[in-house]
């Protein structure tokens, strides 16, 4: 079995090498098919794991990585139920959305790079799910992110798909940091970053260390997984292609987050769940309350994906990860359908602003009916997958929550139908566009039937009905027996009223508000389609005083330093020009000054030297005889 | 003969010497004026030998013979020599070292 556990992440990683490197060689569909094989591979790996991992066995992979001193660092790829749960959800999504791409992405210029991309960013997630140290998570963590600014911002040459990558890299870098600060406060605090120590660790720290290190670790978790107030790149991110969006927030990029609070879930207090309860709660009303107002199909999906991810954090808040784990599973399927879906829509259309959309059903059959699918189970529509895992959740918070708490999940669960049978009512009903679409080839809408069949069956492996085999996997021992008929039928009315609002005001355009709140449900309706003016305050308090601050050090830096430094030349080259002027009037005056003072005492004594032997000889003769006279 | 009168003779030989080497211009003439200078002095080391009883003396007029022929051996070449660059034998008509 442990072959098989090897092969996971290392077949997209070698797919991507192949890629990367020898793409262009490659036919444009065999790149594709290249991606789509490794992981599909990776698929098939997973499934022959299933079976012990199913009996509850856990495996494991460990070499050592430092052994200087004493404790001895290994890294290692472990499979447990919940990793296994994340390894199917990455691999099967990911093949879906990689054989979606071979036909979404035909005759773009980059072609091969783009499914190279992909298959890194499968790698990276499928090595973050099977590390069982933080550090060899945190790297993953890291080229997750890398992988999501490459691909976000694929089409660089539009300067909004450049900014949107950068800004996604940078927003969730910011969560990295407290990752990576709660990482080495755990390493410093608890000697090991052995997931399998953690519950060990429990009760060794003190109650405010673990407090602390959990929330650093969450704070990763916010950027990763775009919760309030880190949630603003994952709208932007709508800039990349469709089946990246797709894969982003469905499988890979945000669904870290949610497993990595999971994963380390011992370590978190009581006051720091708190905490997660309160930011996933915020987030999940905050991100539907956006999500109702825009009007481009791709920002719908992408406030419902953090309202939804906002859901998942609830669950985790509640202590409830197995719970959150299913809904991601769910939330995957049909988050990845309806991104493929609205994909398949401007790839006919290329259009995807809802004014100017309309009609699609009789054009695009099948896209309308797979979105339909995906569109009732995240209304929790009974008995489809959505319905299973948000009533989970539900359940959960009737039992452990505040008692506000179920009545706050149904309202966000009203806003959930409310937003996308919005989206699905005027994308696919209503009077037909100007733009005729038309249906999209079998290579799009095969992986959609695919996932379609996901979004309406998976949730019953973690339903009642049998026996919630999916939710044992996760590691829940208590579970509530059968289905809890008041919720069902709580979830129906939210679900009911969810979608008679979104016919009577999100296509119909009623006024259901009596006039005396009129003005103030403007008021809301403008702050929620302006996103609560987050970026704008984003921009005011943090980016513009930071920029303004850059600024006057740049400032700084040519006036002062810059400053310092020419005076500093200019000071050396004055020096120069005296000192040029005194080599010249001294030194060379001092030196010429020898020579001429030689030459004229030269010029002076010359006429001593005639020549003529005699006189020489009369000068010796005269010096003798007056030598001989004066020495007497 | 007294030692006062062959002292009176080697001074005139010496005198005749200097005489001859500050006047002749012929390089032969100079180079036998010279030669006169070495045998004065020859006739004083004989003559004070004879006079004080000093055997060592006459060596050194032996040595002054030996000299005296080296010396006109180089002489008479540097004379051949300025024959046949400066095409002149006058002393007074070189005067490459004329400063």
């Amino acid at each position: 079995m442990t072959p098989a556990l090897l092969w996971i992440p290392l077949l997209p990683l070698a797919a991507f090498a192949l890629l990367i490197t020898c793409g262009r060689r490659l036919a444009p569909p065999v790149a594709g098919w290249v991606a789509v094989a490794a992981l599909a591979a990776s698929a098939g790996a997973t499934l022959a794991l299933a079976e012990p991992v199913l009996r509850g066995q856990r495996l494991a992979v460990r070499w050592a990585w430092l052994s200087a001193g004493d404790p001895r660092w290994a890294l290692g790829l472990a499979v447990d139920g919940l990793s296994w749960l994340m390894l199917a959800v990455v691999t099967g999504v990911g093949t879906m959305i990689a054989c979606y791409s071979i036909g979404y992405m035909r005759g773009d210029p980059r072609y091969p790079r783009f499914f190279a991309y992909l298959a890194l960013f499968c790698a990276s997630m499928l090595g973050l799910v099977l590390a069982d140290h933080f550090l060899l998570l945190y790297a993953c963590w890291e080229l997750v992110g890398l992988c999501s600014y490459l691909l976000i911002s694929f089409w660089f040459e539009k300067p909004a798909a450049a900014a949107a990558g950068r800004k996604a890299f940078i927003t969730t870098r910011i969560g990295d940091a407290g990752l990576l600060a709660g990482i080495l406060w755990l390493a410093w605090a608890g000697g090991t970053l052995q997931f399998d120590a953690l519950a060990g660790l429990r009760e060794t720290l003190s109650h405010g260390l673990l407090t602390a290190i959990s929330l650093l670790i969450f704070l990763g978790a916010v950027g990763k997984s775009a919760q309030v107030p880190l949630h603003v790149w994952l709208p932007d991110a709508m800039e990349g292609p469709t089946p990246v969006s797709a894969l982003i927030h469905a499988a890979t990029m945000v669904a870290a987050g949610i497993y990595l609070v999971a994963r380390t879930l011992p370590l978190f207090t009581p006051e720091s769940l708190q905490v997660v309860l309160a930011v996933g709660l915020l987030t999940h009303l905050a991100a539907g309350t956006v999500a109702l107002t825009m009007t481009d199909i791709k920002r719908v999906l992408a406030y419902s994906t953090i309202s939804q991810l906002g859901l998942m954090m609830t669950a985790l808040g509640l202590g409830a990860a197995a719970l959150a784990m299913f809904h991601l599973t769910t939330h995957a399927c049909f988050k990845a359908l309806l991104f493929l879906g609205a994909g398949s829509v401007i790839h006919a259309t290329h259009e995807q602003e809802l004014g100017r959309l309309g009609g699609l059903r009789r054009a695009m059959p099948w896209t309308a009916a797979v979105f339909l699918i995906a569109a009732v189970s995240m209304s929790g529509v009974f008995p489809l997958s959505g319905f299973w895992s948000k009533d989970a959740i539900l359940l959960a918070a009737q039992h452990d929550g505040p008692p506000w708490l179920l009545g706050a999940l149904l309202a966000g669960a009203v806003m959930t139908t409310a937003y996308v049978f919005r989206l699905y009512l005027r994308c696919f009903h209503g009077a037909p566009a100007p733009h005729a679409g038309h249906e999209s080839p079998l290579i799009m809408v095969l992986p959609m039937a695919v996932l379609a069949l996901g979004a309406a069956a998976v949730g019953l492996a973690g339903s009642p009905w049998l026996a919630h085999p999916l939710l044992h996997l996760l590691g829940l021992t208590q579970i509530h027996a059968g289905i809890d008929v008041p919720i069902l039928l709580w979830s129906t009315l939210a679900a009911a009223a969810g979608l008679w609002l979104a016919w009577s005001v999100g296509v119909r355009r009623a006024r259901p508000l009596p006039a005396a709140l009129r003005p103030l449900g403007t008021r809301l309706y403008t702050w929620a389609a302006n996103k609560y003016y987050v970026d704008e305050w984003y921009q005011r308090l943090i980016i513009g005083p930071y920029l303004a601050a850059a600024r006057g050090l740049s400032r700084f830096d040519l006036r002062v330093i810059d400053g310092a430094v020419d005076g500093a030349g200019l000071a050396g080259r004055a020096l120069a020009v005296w000192k040029e002027r005194f080599d010249r009037l001294v030194v060379d005056r001092l030196v010429n000054g020898t020579a001429s003072a030689v030459r004229l005492a030269g010029a002076g004594l010359r006429w001593v030297q005639t020549g003529i032997v005699h006189q020489y000889l009369l000068v010796v003769v005269v010096a003798v005889v007056v030598v001989s006279l004066v020495l007497k | 003969m007294s030692v006062r009168l062959i002292l009176l003779l080697s001074h005139a030989l010496f005198a005749l010497g200097v005489y001859g080497v500050l006047t002749r211009r012929h390089a032969i003439g100079l180079l036998l004026s010279i030669e006169l200078i070495l045998n004065a002095a020859a006739l004083n080391f004989v003559l004070f030998s004879r006079a004080f009883g000093h055997v060592e003396a006459q060596a050194f007029a032996l040595f002054i013979i030996a000299l005296a022929a080296c010396e006109a051996v180089v002489g008479l070449a540097i004379v051949i020599g300025l024959a046949r660059h400066a095409h002149t034998v006058f002393a007074d008509q070189v005067d490459l070292l004329k400063g």
